[in-house]
């Protein structure tokens, strides 16, 4: 059991935060099917649509042999799109770690080493995926 | 207050049902994704960095046949149970029907994950990497 302190808030919005992001990665993943199934008419194959509707950046179509992957794939509005789904899928991950680590890593001082590496690897990944998007998209 | 430690084999052993297995499974296909997906981001960020023979191994590891079907069965799995325990958390009457939901939700994952999953293993889906 949690014991009541001012903590609770923080805990709270993490949860809600859990849940809202999950609401949007679903509808992000179910609005990439549908682009991916408008855009690459007859052309696209199932993990290429997987691919896309989990994360729309143009590498995960290009081995298909759909025509016009640059102008149609990659373009601003899909770097947005990324960054935001990125930062949602990596916060939402990496804050779920934190919740397993704390069911079963109890020593205080540990804990908290522990917590400022994941919000570390957090930062590492959500930058390296942010400069993929946009040096590399 | 003293805090019960449950290790492994001890959360296996527990008579939680099929509510305690699927929550078990929630978190390992969660620590799955966060594993190997954020493998997969750093090693395409060295690969386009540096071009080193090191990712561009992780990365056709992680994009070798055994690798994907473990993606694909973590994150249709996550996403699955987590949208169910979304709508039971939105609409608690729907705790009534808890188990119900748990095999509507496998209902659901076995064709989605297996007939995919089926041509992953034949190699039919994706062609060699």
């Amino acid at each position: 059991m949690r014991k009541s302190g001012e903590r609770n808030g923080f805990e709270y919005y993490l949860w809600l935060f859990t849940r809202l992001s999950a609401i949007l990665m679903l509808c992000a993943g179910a609005a990439g099917i549908v682009y991916a199934n408008l855009w690459g008419r007859t052309l696209m194959d199932a993990p290429a649509q997987y691919r896309w509707a989990f994360f729309p950046i143009y590498w995960h179509v290009q081995n298909t042999d759909v025509p016009d992957v640059f102008p149609v794939w990659s373009n601003a509005f899909w770097r947005v799109w990324c960054t935001i789904l990125l930062f949602l899928a990596s916060l939402h991950g990496f804050n779920g770690l934190r919740v397993v680590i704390e069911d079963y890593l109890h020593p205080p001082v540990l804990l908290l080493l522990v917590k400022g590496f994941i919000g570390l690897l957090f930062m590492l990944v959500f930058g390296a995926g942010t400069v993929i998007i946009f040096e590399w998209f | 207050m003293r805090r019960h430690r449950a290790g492994f084999w001890e959360t296996l052993r527990y008579q939680g049902g099929i509510g305690a297995a699927v929550w078990v499974l929630h978190r390992i296909t969660g620590l799955g994704i966060l594993l190997l997906v954020s493998v997969h981001v750093m090693a395409a960020f060295f690969m386009n960095a540096l071009d080193d023979p090191i990712s561009t191994a992780v990365t056709r590891w992680y994009e070798s046949r055994p690798v994907q079907l473990f993606v694909y069965f973590c994150v249709l799995y996550h996403a699955l149970n987590g949208l169910r325990v979304l709508l039971e958390d939105l609409y608690p009457p729907l705790l009534r029907h808890h188990r119900e939901l748990i095999w509507l939700q496998w209902a659901i994952f076995i064709p989605v994950f297996g007939l995919p999953a089926f041509f992953i293993a034949q190699g039919i889906v994706i062609g060699n990497p």
